[in-house]
Formats: structure tokens, sequence, C-alpha cells
């Protein structure tokens, strides 16, 4: 097993001896585990400590009420310093989720990405793109504008989204 | 009480009593100890078929020929014979009546298989009510098939599968059905499940189970399909509604279809990877979320078990595939999940499987066990008939011996439990037959173990084949004098000579008349033994 990280064909971090991302990516696991935000949860997927799943549960009094979103979460290797890549494996019908389920968060961009921010953070930021969508930063500009013109319009399709893709 | 066992006797019986309520079948199913198939006529002469089975109404018994071409179809007659000599009952059968031609009439043979497609002789199913059959021709597999177009890798592909619905009056072929570039298991009918009119066919390599429906009319009409969308109009649906999403998503939704049920030659598609976990999966990992989250009401445990119990084998999870389905009744489905391994490999008990109780009607899953669950193991202890379940319009099916029917099969499954050296290993053995074959058992009541017993390794009512043994089979009245009635020996009458090779066998027994077929084969092309036994 620990032959892989020699010949450097490995891409993920050993487990033998904690880097600092795992340090830290473990360090937050026991904080989301301590004081865990509502309606979300999350985890690592098998051993892999840089591979999370979260599941988001749809907030009641928006279009997403019963809905169960799962997304996969991505660790790159010098985290915190590059923030983690989220993707929807639900399907959703939001202006921000494009249709392969890549989500637009302003605090997910390298750019404005900050290494005090935590998984805990990230989640709570995922579930409030559920009660205040952004329009204008949309991914899908066709929902947005629905969003913006036709709201009911598009609360009622996205409730019809969830009844039938998120149950 | 005492009853008398002269058929006589019984008549008279009838004539003066009035059985208990309720009973009036079981009584007049007794008559069966009488009238029992104890002659045999050993090697007939007959065409060099293979006998597949006879109808659950016994009007017809199907085979088809050595080359996998055509099929056959026979009415089961009475045999009639007249015999000058006196006392004829005690002479042997004139030679002319000892024919496979005085038992069975040919209605018809019909050519289902085309150039490069052979007719699946394991693979056969009636729809009574209409008198349908349906039966499947296939070319040869290709075991290492590149997994193209949404196809899970290291499932084997059929380049082209074909069911065929006949009337099987006329054998006329009413409608077909074409999979191209699929894999639906065959052997045994066990990737297609029959109910009522509603037909379920689980495509393996594409992750779908296709609902179809039986029309009077000799139709097969697409109903819905389970896999990457729950609800019959889910990717219709999302093709209108995300037409202002980019062209990404409707490519990748709209290319599915096309892979599945394909009527004309197959297109190559290029492999796109859908990004998101399929209908049927969404459905399920939900179940699975919400059934810990309610289980625990400690915050903290229920963050922990959901970490343990679930984020730690999310994958294990999604890479689940569809094994085999059966329905328990016209809305729900029992699936059987597990590994891709598992699913392929000849014997799929050493590999982890788990099953799910599916509502298709309101796509919810109502349930979800492991494969050595407890629980599911009770309820098929218990209520083992709503597994084995019936269409509704033959009621002689439900006199199948099992164990929650019949007491002396209750008592065979708790001795074999007590027997068994680790409970969960029992279980895991037991459940391994869920979900059941479909029309797997012959509805025959010589093998109703209220009325006889016989050793179950050698014969029984499932439909397989048996390593054959030298000693005759040997049918013993259930309740007292416990005498032995009849025995059934299939291979030729003296018996074999050449012990080395591998002889097995396989027993057709007809539903209602005291009839059956048993086929001795080695395992050489040679032509097969049939005895025919019947009652003289």
């Amino acid at each position: 097993m620990n032959s892989g990280s020699l010949t450097g064909g490995r891409s993920w971090p050993s487990r033998t001896s904690l880097t600092s991302s795992g340090k830290r990516i473990q360090k937050e696991m026991a904080e989301l585990n301590t004081d865990p935000p509502a309606d979300c949860s999350a985890g690592p997927k098998g051993d892999n400590l840089y591979h999370w799943v979260a599941t988001l549960f749809g907030p009641q009094g928006t279009p997403y009420d019963g809905g169960i979103y799962f997304l996969d979460i991505t660790f790159p290797a010098n985290y915190p310093f590059k923030p983690p890549k989220v993707v929807f494996k639900t399907r959703i019908y939001h202006c921000n989720v494009d249709s392969t389920g890549n989500v637009s968060l302003d605090i997910l961009e390298e750019n404005s990405w900050s290494p005090a921010l935590t998984i805990s953070k990230v989640l709570l930021a995922l579930r409030s793109i559920f009660t205040n969508p952004n329009p204008y930063k949309p991914q899908v500009p066709g929902i947005a504008h629905l969003y913006l013109v036709d709201k009911s319009k598009h609360d009622s399709l996205a409730a019809e989204w969830t009844q039938r893709f998120a149950k | 009480m005492f009853r008398s066992n002269n058929l006589t006797a019984r008549i008279f019986e009838r004539q003066i009593r009035t059985p208990s309520p309720g009973t009036t079948i079981h009584r007049a199913r007794r008559f069966y100890e009488n009238i029992v198939p104890g002659s045999t006529i050993y090697d007939v002469e007959c065409p060099d078929h293979s006998f597949r089975k006879f109808t659950e109404d016994g009007k017809y018994l199907i085979s088809f020929s050595r080359n996998h071409q055509d099929l056959i179809v026979y009415r089961p007659t009475w045999l009639t014979f007249s015999c000058k000599q006196e006392d004829c009952y005690a002479q042997d059968l004139p030679p002319k009546a000892k024919k496979f031609e005085s038992f069975f009439t040919q209605i018809y043979s019909v050519p289902l298989a085309s150039a490069s497609e052979l007719i699946c002789k394991d693979f056969f199913l009636y729809a009574e009510s209409n008198q349908f059959g349906l039966f499947a021709t296939s070319t040869a597999q290709i075991y290492d098939a590149p997994a193209t177009g949404g196809a899970i890798q290291g499932v084997p592909s059929i380049e082209k599968i074909t069911f065929h619905l006949l009337r099987l009056e006329d054998g006329v072929v009413l409608d077909e059905r074409v999979f191209c570039n699929d894999y639906i298991n065959l052997a045994h009918s066990m990737g297609v499940f029959l109910y009522d009119d509603l037909l379920a066919i689980v495509s393996l390599r594409y992750q779908h189970i296709h609902i179809l429906q039986i029309r009077d009319s000799g139709t097969l009409v697409d109903v819905r399909a389970i896999g990457d969308f729950c609800r019959e109009d889910d990717q219709l649906f999302l093709n209108s509604s995300s037409q202002g999403m980019s062209s990404i998503e409707k490519s990748v939704s709209q290319h599915i279809p096309v892979n599945n049920v394909a009527n004309g030659p197959h297109l190559e598609q290029v492999p796109q990877e859908n990004p998101f976990l399929s209908g049927i999966k969404q459905r399920l990992l939900s179940f699975i979320v919400r059934e810990i989250r309610n289980e625990e009401e400690d915050e903290t445990m229920r963050i922990q078990s959901l970490k343990k119990k679930f984020y730690f084998h999310f994958q294990d999870y999604v890479d689940l595939i569809i094994w085999k389905v059966q329905f328990l009744d016209r809305h729900h489905l029992l699936i059987k999940f597990g590994s891709v391994d598992g699913a392929v490999s000849r014997n799929a008990d050493n590999h982890p499987a788990f099953f799910a109780v599916y509502n298709m009607e309101s796509t919810e899953i109502i349930a979800f066990y492991q494969m050595s669950s407890d629980k599911l193991y009770l309820l098929f202890e218990q209520f083992c008939d709503h597994f084995h379940v019936a269409s509704k319009n033959s009621p002689y099916m439900n006199f199948i011996s099992s164990h929650s029917n019949n007491i002396h099969a209750l008592e065979q499954l708790r001795s074999s439990k007590n027997k068994a050296t680790s409970f969960s290993l029992f279980v895991k053995k037991v459940m391994a037959s869920l979900p059941f074959n479909c029309q797997s058992q012959s509805p025959s009541p010589y093998f109703d173990q209220s009325l006889f017993r016989f050793d179950e390794k050698l014969i029984s009512a499932a439909d397989r084949h048996r390593q054959s043994t030298d000693h005759p089979i040997k049918f013993i009245l259930r309740r007292p004098p416990h005498t032995l009635k009849f025995k059934i020996k299939p291979g030729p009458e003296a018996g074999i000579t050449d012990c080395r090779t591998r002889r097995i066998s396989s027993f057709l027994f007809h539903p209602i008349l005291p009839l059956a077929l048993s086929v001795q084969q080695s395992l050489f092309l040679q032509p097969a033994f049939v005895n025919i036994h019947f009652r003289k």
C-alpha cells in the first residue's frame, strides 16, 4: 500500500502519516459531529478522508421541501488553501446548479475562498441556496429568468422536480 | 378418525357426508391418493425434442426441437385403446398403444428462431387467462462486451434478444419485443416475471426494469421503465422543462431509451456518463437516510450511525445493481440488489445482497433488508405464500405446498433450521431463493405434501434438473396407512449399466391428470430416455 506514494503514482495522500490537510479535515469532521447544522449532514465515503458525501434536506417553506439531495464533496490535496469541489448527485431545478450538478456558490470560488471557512460553513451556504437562490449570478439563466419574472411558476416547477427526482 | 382408503367407499362417503366448510377442494384432492400414475412405459418412442413443461392449466405440452429452431406444441389426450381378450385390465398395454402419440397429439410446429437467434429452451411463461405463451430467442453471449451507452461494466452482452408472444391455440405470433446489446437472464426465466397481465423484464446491462402489459388483443405495451427514472413521464417532463437548460442535459437524457428497447438495428452511441444518481438509487439512498434518522432519537448518536452505516458505505450502495425482480402484487416489486460480480457468477450465494420492496405507482421504497435479515426471514417463514404470487385466475396454484400452508413443509423447514450450524447462514441460504422464479413450480397434486411424502432431493414441485439415481422415486401416503402408492423411475427399465456417465433427470407432471413424463439425459448428445408415467 505504501509503496505507491514512493513511486508517485498515488493521487491520494497516505493514511499512515496524515498530511496537514488530512488533519484539518479530521478536525472539521469532529467539529461537524459535535455541532451539526440543521437539515444537513455529511461524512467521508469509505475510508477516504478527501471524498465526502453530504445530504441536504429540502427546508420547509421552499419548493424543495421533502426532497433529499445528495452531494459529492471532494477536498483538494492542498485543502484548506483551495476550496472543496461540490457537485449535486440529485437532480434539482435551481438557477445556481447547472445541468450536470455543478453548483455555483460565491464562497466556493477560488478567489473568494478563505482557509478560515470550514465544511460546516460550506454546508450552511449550500443550505441557504434553497431558501435564497441567487438569480443575478445564475448557472442556468432560464431558471433565473423565470424566478425573477414568475416566481410562482418557478416554485411549482421546482416542487415538481423535487417530487419526481429528489424523493 | 378412521377413513377408508377404498375408492368406492370414498365416493360413497362423498355422497352422504358434507365436508367441513371450506374443505371441499381438499376433500376432492384426496382422491388423488387413489388415482396415481403408477404404470410406466419405459423408453417410449417419441420425437427427439426437448420437452419443456405442461402449461399450468394442462392444456398444452411445450417442447422445442433439438436444434433450438422450432416450437412444437402438443395437446395431452387420454389414452384410448381397444383390446380383444377378456380381463384386459390385467393385460399389458397393446404395443400399438405404447406410443407417445397415444398420449399427445401434435397441434402445430412453428419456427421461432431466425438465422442468428436460437430458442432459449429454459425460457417459457404462460399467460393463462388468454392462453398466450411467451418465448425467447437470442444470439450468443459476448462476455467481454465494452460498456457503452450507459451499460454496466462487467455484464456480458447479447446482441439480440427477442420475446415472442404466441397464441398457443394455433401458434400465431401475436407480438414481438426486441432488446439489443442487452443482457437479460433467460435461464429458468430468472430475468422475467409475469403477474396477471404484467410483465417485468430486468435488463441487467442497462439496469432497467421494463414493465410491459400483455393486452387481450395480443400486443405487448410498454407501461414504464424503472431505473434511470421512476415515473413513466419523467423523461418527457425533464426534456420539456429543461428547455432553458444547456444542451448537455438533453443529449444525456435523450439517448437512454434508444439503447434499451430498440426495435431496429442498434446504433452505437458515444458513451456519456450521467452525472446524477439513477431514479431508483435516489429513492433507495433517501430511504436509507430517512430510516437511520428516524431510528436514532439522540442527535449525536444519529450522526455517528449516519457516518458508520450510511456515508461509509455510500459508494457500495451506489454500486449496487438490480439482480432480480418479482411482483408481490400489481403495484409492489421485490427487488434484489447486489454487486456486479454476483449478478453474472453462477453461484451468487456468496455475494452480499439486499432486498427492497418498491411501490412502482407511488415510486417509493417501502422496505429495505439485508440478505441475512431476521425480520425478512420471519416474514418469509410465516407468509411464504405472499412471495409465491400466482395469477388470480388459477385457483389450483394456491395448492402448491409451501411452509406457510403445509404443516409438513413447515416441519421440514424448522428441522433444517435447527440442524443449521449458524442461524444467519441458514437465513442467507433460504433467502437466496428470493425473489422466486416465475412459474417455477408444478401445481401437480402428487407434489402436495399433505397427500404424499417423497424425497425432495430427488423430485419436487420445483422445475429443475436433478442428478439421476438408479433407484425409483417412491411416493408414500402421508396419512395412515403410510403405504407406498407409486414409483417414478426415470431412465431405462433395466437400470443404468454404465455408471460412469452422469445422468440428469427432469420430470414433467401434468397439473391435473395422473400423467407425467420423465426425461433422463446423459451429458453427451445422446437422445434422451423418455418414460411416460400414467394410470392404467
